[in-house]
Parts: structure tokens; sequence; C-alpha cells
């Protein structure tokens, strides 16, 4: 492995821009891609090259082909594929292998084999990390049935029907009782067969109402495996996650399991670069069990970043040009407390339905002490719907979680966002939520918090009497006084 | 006793009228004016009604509240008459809120409202259960209700004599003043006994001089001749300065025995609205009578203020500078002295004033019975005289409210029925058949507040407040309208009149400095426009340092494109065939029928309503409703479609 110097970023929207803005403080040369609908995102303006891979939408990001033709066309020595699109994709590590390119993130077979969940489990069932109950890829054919029935005598309901190459909360399908599951079997065969290309299905027991918490791992090729702490992503609509905090809460002793557990995966699975373990924690016993790892960089990756001041990009570059780690374990120190919150044109009160299409008329955000904002839009951006709705990702970061808290309000108060309905006033509405403050949900907190979601709509008083002002001038005169 | 604190000591605060009631009000009013002391009471409202239209606008108010709480009037009087209705129709302000604004600046000061009887602030009568509803909910802010009846009629008025006496407030009964010879003191003094009979003596007595009639001389008899009977009575003056003349009346009026006159400010003073307070001031005080708790200095600091914000209102003032003292003939009340010349000007009748207001008003005055012209009676008197001359036959055309008025609908006439002849132009022949069967008071039943509250509800799509629904019960559609005008523009009467009066736009760069309802300033400037693909205009404006754009809908392009015109004789042909058009230009008050319905020839409609009067439309045929296209509320114009008749 040599220096990189110019690295093809295979991704779009505020990801773009985080990774482009690592290489541009790493004085290294950034290249960016862009599909059509793509043809006046913010990325492309960043970055030092402009790789135009065609009309899309989202195959082209979703083409190994076309990022690898990019990053020949480009002289990239390097790709990093960001989150989502080939993120996971073993085959883009595999051909970046073959063309002599880095591809930054972990080897194309760690990918895979973390990628199948039944394969990943088996690896950490070995190492002695706790599991859910589970069975392996159901069989097909006449024993698929009887041996998902069994397993639901066994364990009781409710089950999860997970799709094997799942991932991103898709895939995933609960079932109350023995009639449910059989009648799902046969549908969520063919919906993962369309959605991943591959139907294989497994059957896992359902822990109710758990918290979602994930370790931040960083593992170089010489053998060293460090943790960045947990991550409470547990505040999640139908299994998307809205709201992230780091650290989660949890007594020492539960914290420092888990932190070992992660490191023991990251190890078992001959894991590099950066990635996440997801754990299961029931809410009442802290008990935990190993969900799955992801081996890309996380959208909430910020939160962790702003606890520990690393960089997590910087050290997949580094770790990817073959740099040992040069943080230890003791050096990472995580106090404080962090909240992202994904600010998404969606109206909350409609199922959280996406705006797409919509042009953002105002744009202004917030600033100020331990506010960071990862966005990629700005005044006269049109919303793509051919991608996903999120608009730009604020962190904040404060002394402890009141304070954290207290921080996030202030912030959200401080965007103006005209056009597109979006999740704020939501979000505001939980900042004042007397759970959220306790520091007490877990991932069904949506569902038993739907009050939240009766918030006033905000209005401005002052683009009121505006729209009036503006009234005036076109027509001349006050047409309300006559 | 100090200047500052003698002043002081007369003044007479909210304060004392909540904690002490308005009996001791009143005793402090006496004993405050032995030695040759009078009160002065600021009318702004009426400045405003009868000298800009109403359309004085809360900024301006609020530009000199702390001079007007310092300057130790007896009262402001800063809503009621057709003011709670301009608030709403073209101002955009809520007439309810709009007093606990200025209550807030305006801590020390007594607010004062005038309202009918039966009419309270609108054009109709109300049912009993509105108007006590309404009474409740102002007197949360407004502490003297001065209360009239353009018959004078006392039945008429006593739900709100109730309801502001239950309320703790100082209850004002009006007479209203008139000249001619059935306006004896004998008669004014059996009316003020039977007002006394009523209310019982815990009231100011108001003789309500709308016009501005008869001579100083005559104005001092009355009040001396009312006191020599009733002794104790608190007398308020109110007059009108049409003829110039007023300020003779109200040194009469001090000189005889009046505790309370009215007057305003100098910087705002026209010509048919109150008179300078000052000169009053001035006048008496060189006669030996002091102006109670009156600081001059606040007075003058206020108009030096209001003189830089009169010219925003010229072109409400009157198109015809100067006074008027044919007055004493037309007697219309300073309001309408301002309005007919405005419509006189519209409607290009112009030329036939003089002959319209010199000779058939006088006549049609006599003619109907002598009575007090005041809302609603000046607008009927004033539209009977002026379709009279313009028809170019007398009575003929009699607008509803007339026929009304004749059936004894408004109440009781005062010294005679109106001329036989009158009646017989209106009803015909049969005119005394018609009116010995149909004569009497109008009986208007309550109706369901709470049902009233959900139509309200459905109409804005939200809840409504009591303030709303009150608002709602006066006005309907105007409430309405407000409503949805407040949701889409708030609260914009923070803007100054520089900004809500402007003509002919904005220049570009021009910047608009505001503080919003919270208290939070804004800074907009104006940028460029454009046209969108749908001819709408895009205005880019710089909002608090950040570029916006702003649409607005163009729909007149729409409009003009829609409207055809359409002849009286078309229309006429149209109704002949069930084609149901729009006579006039004015809002769809109710539809009387349903579809399906049967109708005869005859029969009403629907009701439409303009320039404060109910106009019926009749169907011309015998048939069945087939299709009805309008509804209560919708604002239709002259040769608009309202409904289908099929024809037997």
């Amino acid at each position: 492995m040599s220096a990189i110097k110019r690295v093809l970023v295979a991704n779009r929207g505020e990801i773009a821009l985080r990774i482009l803005r690592t290489i541009k403080e790493m004085s290294l040369e950034a290249v960016a891609v862009y599909e059509k609908p793509d043809s006046e995102a913010i990325h492309i303006r960043l970055a030092d090259q402009a790789v135009f891979i065609g009309d899309g939408p989202r195959k082209d990001y979703l083409s190994v082909e076309k990022i690898i033709w990019a990053a020949r066309k480009s002289g990239a020595d390097a790709i990093h594929p960001g989150y989502g699109f080939l993120a996971e994709n073993p085959d883009l590590a595999a051909a970046c292998d073959a063309t002599g390119i880095i591809f930054i993130g972990p080897r194309p077979d760690v990918i895979k084999n973390l990628g199948d969940k039944v394969f990943a489990r088996q690896i950490m069932q070995k190492a002695g990390i706790p599991l859910v109950p589970g069975t392996g890829n159901l069989p097909k054919g006449e024993n698929e049935i009887p041996e998902a029935v069994s397993f639901g005598k066994k364990f009781g309901y409710p089950l999860m029907i997970k799709a094997s190459c799942g991932g991103g909360g898709r895939g995933i399908r609960k079932v109350n009782d023995e009639e449910a599951l059989k009648k799902m079997i046969p549908k969520a065969r063919s919906e993962t067969l369309s959605a991943f290309n591959d139907d294989s299905i497994f059957l896992e027991k359902c822990v109710e109402s758990p918290r979602h918490i994930e370790v931040q791992i960083l593992a170089d090729h010489h053998g060293h495996v460090i943790h960045l702490g947990t991550r409470d992503c547990s505040i999640q609509r139908r299994h998307q996650k809205l709201l992230e905090i780091a650290p989660a809460k949890l007594p020492e002793d539960v914290l420092e399991k888990i932190h070992q557990c992660a490191v023991k995966a990251a190890r078992e699975s001959g894991y590099t670069n950066a990635g996440t373990v997801e754990f299961l924690v029931d809410s009442r016993t802290n008990e935990f069990w190993f969900m799955e790892m992801n081996t890309r960089l996380q959208v909430e990756h910020t939160v962790t970043e702003e606890l520990t001041g690393i960089d997590i990009v910087r050290r997949q570059i580094l770790i990817a040009q073959g740099e040992k780690l040069d943080i230890a374990q003791s050096d990472v120190v995580l106090t404080g407390k962090a909240i992202q919150v994904r600010i998404n044109a969606e109206d909350p009160k409609q199922g959280f339905m996406p705006e797409g299409g919509k042009r953002i008329e105002v744009y202004q955000s917030p600033g100020g002490p331990g506010v960071r904002l990862d966005g990629s839009i700005y005044q006269g951006f049109r919303i793509p719907s051919e991608y996903d709705s999120l608009l730009v990702k604020m962190t904040v970061r404060a002394y402890d979680w009141e304070h954290a808290i207290q921080r996030l309000k202030r912030s959200l108060k401080g965007f103006l966002i005209v056009g597109p309905k979006t999740t704020i006033p939501f979000y505001l509405a939980v900042c004042d939520d007397k759970d959220f403050r306790h520091e007490d949900f877990n991932t069904s907190y949506i569902d038993t918090h739907q009050h939240l979601l009766n918030y006033e709509e905000s209005e401005r008083e002052v683009a009121k009497i505006a729209e009036l002002i503006a009234e005036i001038n076109v027509k001349h005169h006050n047409p309300y006084t006559v | 006793m100090g200047i500052q604190k003698k002043m002081q000591h007369f003044r007479i605060t909210p304060e004392d009228l909540c904690s002490k009631g308005p009996r001791f009000v009143l005793d402090k009013l006496r004993d405050s004016a032995k030695g040759g002391g009078y009160y002065i009471a600021n009318t702004e409202r009426d400045l405003s009604q009868s000298d800009f239209k109403n359309r004085i606008m809360p900024h301006t108010q609020l530009i000199v509240a702390d001079e007007r709480n310092e300057s130790g009037f007896f009262s402001l009087e800063i809503t009621g008459g057709a003011s709670v209705h301009v608030d709403l129709l073209r101002k955009q302000i809520n007439p309810i809120e709009k007093l606990e604004i200025l209550r807030e600046k305006m801590p020390d000061l007594l607010f004062q409202t005038l309202c009918r009887g039966v009419n309270l602030f609108g054009y109709r009568p109300y049912p009993e259960n509105v108007v006590r509803l309404t009474v409740q909910n102002f007197a949360r802010y407004v502490h003297v209700w001065r209360v009239f009846d353009f018959l004078n009629h006392i039945p008429n008025m006593i739900p709100v004599y109730e309801e502001v006496q239950k309320a703790g407030c100082l209850l004002e009964p009006a007479i209203c003043f008139s000249t001619g010879e059935e306006h004896t003191d004998e008669f004014y003094v059996r009316k003020v006994g039977q007002i006394l009979d009523v209310t019982g003596k815990d009231i100011v007595l108001c003789i309500k001089n709308h016009g501005g009639l008869g001579s100083s001389h005559r104005i001092g008899r009355l009040v001396r001749t009312i006191l020599e009977r009733y002794p104790d009575l608190v007398i308020h003056y109110h007059g009108h300065n049409t003829d110039g003349a007023d300020t003779f009346r109200i040194v009469a009026a001090v000189q005889n025995g009046a505790i309370i006159v009215d007057a305003s400010d100098h910087a705002m003073t026209g010509f048919y609205g109150p008179p300078p307070l000052m000169s009053v001031v001035h006048e008496l005080a060189d006669i030996g009578y002091e102006a109670r708790g009156l600081d001059i200095k606040p007075i003058v600091e206020a108009s030096n203020k209001l003189r830089a914000e009169r010219p925003f209102y010229k072109d409400f003032e009157s198109q015809f500078f100067g006074f008027d003292p044919t007055v004493q003939l037309h007697k219309l009340p300073g309001g309408a002295t301002g309005s007919s010349f405005e419509q006189a000007v519209k409607g290009g009748f112009l030329d036939r004033m003089p002959e319209i207001l010199q000779k058939e008003l006088p006549q049609v005055q006599i003619e109907l019975g002598n009575w007090w012209s005041v809302t609603p009676g000046s607008q009927i008197l004033w539209t009977t005289a002026l379709t009279n001359v313009l028809e170019g036959e007398r009575y003929k055309k009699a607008s509803d409210d007339l026929k009304n008025l004749l059936l004894g609908r408004y109440g009781e006439f005062p010294f005679r029925f109106p001329d036989d002849n009158v009646y017989r132009a209106v009803f015909g022949d049969k005119w005394k058949q018609i009116r010995d069967n149909d004569y009497g008071p109008q009986v208007i039943e309550d109706v369901s507040i709470e049902a009233e509250k959900k139509v309200l509800e459905k109409r804005i799509g939200r809840d409504a407040t009591d303030d709303d629904l009150v608002l709602y019960l006066q006005h309907p559609n105007d409430a309405v309208n407000f409503f949805k005008y407040e949701a889409k523009h708030g609260k914009t009467w923070v803007l100054p009149p520089s900004v809500w009066l402007r003509k002919g736009g904005f220049k570009l760069g021009e910047k608009i400095e505001f503080t919003d309802y919270k208290g939070k300033n804004h800074t907009i400037e104006v940028g460029p426009q454009r046209k969108n693909k749908n001819a709408d205009v895009v205005t880019y404006l710089v909002v608090d340092h950040h570029v916006e754009p702003f649409v607005t809908v163009m729909e007149e392009n729409a409009e003009s494109v829609k409207k055809v015109a359409i002849s009286a004789k078309e229309m006429a042909d149209l109704a002949q065939k069930g084609d149901i058009r729009a006579h006039i230009k004015g809002t769809v008050n109710e539809v009387s029928v349903k579809e399906g319905e049967k109708v005869g020839k005859g029969q009403v409609l629907i009701v439409l309503e303009a320039m404060k009067m109910l106009n019926n439309v009749v169907s011309e045929i015998d048939g069945q409703v087939s299709e009805i296209i309008i509804s209560a509320g919708d604002s239709v114009d002259v040769g608009d479609k309202l409904m289908s008749i099929k024809k037997d």
C-alpha cells in the first residue's frame, strides 16, 4: 500500500461533502462523481474535478463499472464509498483490488462475510458474543415452514423474519403468531429476492422495545483495534434512525462489556478500517445481543467525532494507505454528550412523507458554540425526488445531557427553511418531551409518543407581513383597505 | 396642594371605577365640578369616524399613547360606532385585541365606547342574547358606555343598560338631540325621566348632538332645564363641529351645569367631528372654568406628534374643506356628512347635492316624522332623499329598511306617524290596511350561540375564541374574512400608515422597519420583481438581511376576463326566465330558499347586504329552485349569477 494522492468519492449529498472536507484538510485531491439529477449539486463544486457518470437516477451511483471507470479517467488512486450505494457491496472493493485502486474500507471478503447476516452470526457465536436466538438460513422447500414453526414454539413470539442480505432496516418483518409466520415467509422471500437479489431469510426472536446501541470501531492492518465508544440510535421510525446520541446512557460495567464485545467482533471477523457493531439492549435488564456489523462509515459517525475529537474519515484514509493507528485505546476520551438530528425534507404529520421536488426558497442555519452542520443544501436548491430526503445533519455537543438538549433546541430554532416541510418542528417537540429529557427512550419511542406529532406548524409573522408588503408593492395600493 | 398633585387628585382612573364603583365616580365628578370645574373627554373615535372615515390606525394611536395616558382626560373614546366594523373591514385589526393593546399602554385612562341599543356596533338589530354577550365581552376593556337609539326608544336600550351595570361599568344613556318644533325641553326632560326610571340614578346622562345642531343658547337652556328637574344628574354634552360653532355650544353647556364635554386633538380636527380640545379649554378658562385633572403639556405634545401622521390619512379626509353650516338644514351626523360627499363624487351626482341636502333631505325628515338623523335612521333618510332625487319620483323605490321603519320594526315613532302620502307611495292604496295588520316592533329570536360557534369554526377551520365569536355575531362575513386575512398576513396593524396606506408601491431598495406584535424588530428591504409562468408577480424582499421571494397572485387578471357587463334591462329579462342575477355589488347575507323548493312570484330568494343596507332579491316568476350558485358570505358583483328558477 502506498500514500494516497487523489480520492474519488463514490457518493452524493451531505456524505460526499463530508468526505471531501477531510480530503481537503489532508491536502489531497478530490474527485466527485454525479448523475444527471445532481448536476447542480454542491459536492461537484467542492471537488477538484467532477466526473459525470450517467443519467441515473441511482443506477449509476450503484454501478461498480461506472465508478471504476470514473476513477481511472480521473486518475484517482483511492475510492471512498461513503454510506449507502456501493458502500457495502463487496464487488466494488474487489474491483478496486483488481485494478490497483485503494478501497477505503474493509477487505471484500470481510464485507461479504459480515453482510451475510447468518454467516456473521456464526462468526460472533464462535467469539462468544451474545446473540439473539435465531435460525440459520431457512431451508427452501418442504422443511421451510416446519423449521420456522418449531423455532417459534421453542422461543415464543413475536419473531422477526430477516433478509440475510438486508441492512439499514430494510428486509425486516415482525410476526406475532404462528399463522402470521406461515403466511409471511413466502412474501418475505420474494420481497427479499427483489430487493437484494438473494432470497435467503432467517428468523430471530424479537426483543420487544429494545434499545439500539452501536459501537464505533477503528482497526488498522497491523492488528490494532480500538473502539470510539457507543451511540444510542433508538429513536427511529420504521427502522430508519432519526436522532442519535453519543455516548449511550448505560452503567459503566455494561458499557465496558459492550465495548469489549465490539472489539472482539472486529478482531474475530478480521476487520480493518472503520466499522460499527450494532447491539440490541434490553431497556430493563441492560442485557445485550449482537445484531449486525456495518462495514462502512455510518450516517451518525458525527456524534462520535464530536465527542472524541477524532476525524473518522481521516483515520479511514490513513488506515487504507497502510498506516498504523497511532491512537491508543486509553487516548480515547468520552466526555460530554453529542446529539445528531437528521433534518429531512419530510412532513412528520403525514407519516414522514418526503417533500421531494420542492425548492428551498430560504435557507438560514444556526451557528455558535457546539454546533456542527453536515449538509449540501443552499437557497434555491431543488430537493431531488430521486434520492433520499436528508437535507442537513446537525450535531450538537455539550458538557452534559441537559445542556445538550438546551443547545439542540436553541440551534434547531436557528434554522429557517422555507419551501419544504422538515422534521425540525418534530425535533423541537422531542426536546420538550419529559421522557426524552430523562434520557428514557427505546426503539418504540416514536410509536409511543405520537402526540409529539401534534405540534403547531411554525409560523413566521415577519413573512406574513412581508407578503402583504409585496402585494402593496405589486398592486400599487393596499387592497385590504378598500 | 401643588399643581401636579391637584391635577392627580381630580383624575378618575379605571382603578377607581373597578374598585369603588360607578357611584364613587359620579360623586367625585360632582364634587370636583364644584367651584367652576368640568371634565373633558377626548373623542378620538368620533373624530376618526367623522373626519377620517374611521381609518386612524393603531400605529398612530400608539405613538401618542403615553401622552394621552398623562393628559388627564375624563375618558378616551377609542371604540364603538362604526369603528368596530371598519377595524375588521379596512384596518384588518381585531377590534377587541386593539383595546387590549391600547389598554396596556394607557392604564390610567377610562376607555369609552358608543353603541346603539339594538344594533350595537352593526347596522341591523341583533338578538338579545347576542347583544348581552357582546357587551359582556367588550366590557373587559371599556369603562364608559354611551348608549343611544335613533328613535330615543328606551326599551330598545334596556339589555345594554343592564349588561353595562352588571359589569360594573359607567353607564351613559344618551338622549339624541335635534331641532324643530317637536323637540321641546319638556319632551327631552320626559325622556330623561324614562331613562332614570329604568337605570336608577347612578348614570351619566349624555346629550348627543351628533349633527351639531341648534345654537349655544338652545343647548344651554336644555342643560339647565334638565338639571332643574334632576339637579344631581351628571350631564355629558356631546356635539359635532360641522357648522364650526360647537365650541359655543360646549361653553354654554358647561355654563349651565354640564360636567363633561367632548373634544379632541387639534392636530387632527377636521370639519365634521369634535372641535379642538385646547380651544374649548382656553375659552372656558377665561370665564372661570377649569378642566379638572387636565395637563396641557402632553396634549400639545400629542398633537405635535400627530401633525406628522395626518398627511398619511389625507385620502380619507373630506373631499371638501370647510365647515358646513347647512347641517342645520340637512341634519346629517358628522360621519355621514363626509361619506355623503364621497358617495356624490363616486356616483357623479355632486352637482345635485345642494338639492338633495338642502331641499329634499329636510323635507323627507319632516315627512317621516322629524326624529333623529343618526345610524341607522340617518342612512334611511339619506338613501330615501337620494333615491327620491335621482329617480325623479318620490318614495316609489323604497328600500327595505324604509319599509321596515314605516311598519314600526325599529320601534315607536316619537312624535307622530310619517305622512300618509309616504305610506301610500310606498305600499300603494291599501297602505292603511297593510300598516294596521302588520305594524309592530321586530321580534328577534335568540340564536343558539353554540350553534353559531360551530358554524364559525367550520368556516375558519379552527377553534373560535369568545372574542372571535362576538365579532362574528356582529359582522358574520366580514369577521370571517378578517380571520382569514389575519391567518395569512398576521398582525399588520403594527405597520405605520406610511406603509399600510402606501400608493404607487415602494422604491427599489426602500427599507421598511417595524416591530411585530411580539415586540421583535424587523427590516424589510424592497428588491426587484419578476413575473412567473402563471403571470403572477414574484417580489424579492430582503427580510431581516436575507433575500426571500414572495408570490403575489394576480387574480385581477383572471377576473377581468370572467366579468361580462350586463345591463339592468338584460337582468330583468333574465329574471323573467328564472336566471337570477345580483342587481347590486354586495355580500350574500342570507339564502332564503332551498334547492328544489317551490317559489312564488314576489317571494324573497336571497338577501344581499350592501352599504349598511339589506336588499331583497325576489322571484319574478312562479317556479322551482333548480340551482343555487352562491352561499351566505359570498361577495357578488353586479350581474353575477346567483340562482336558477325553473318556471312552472
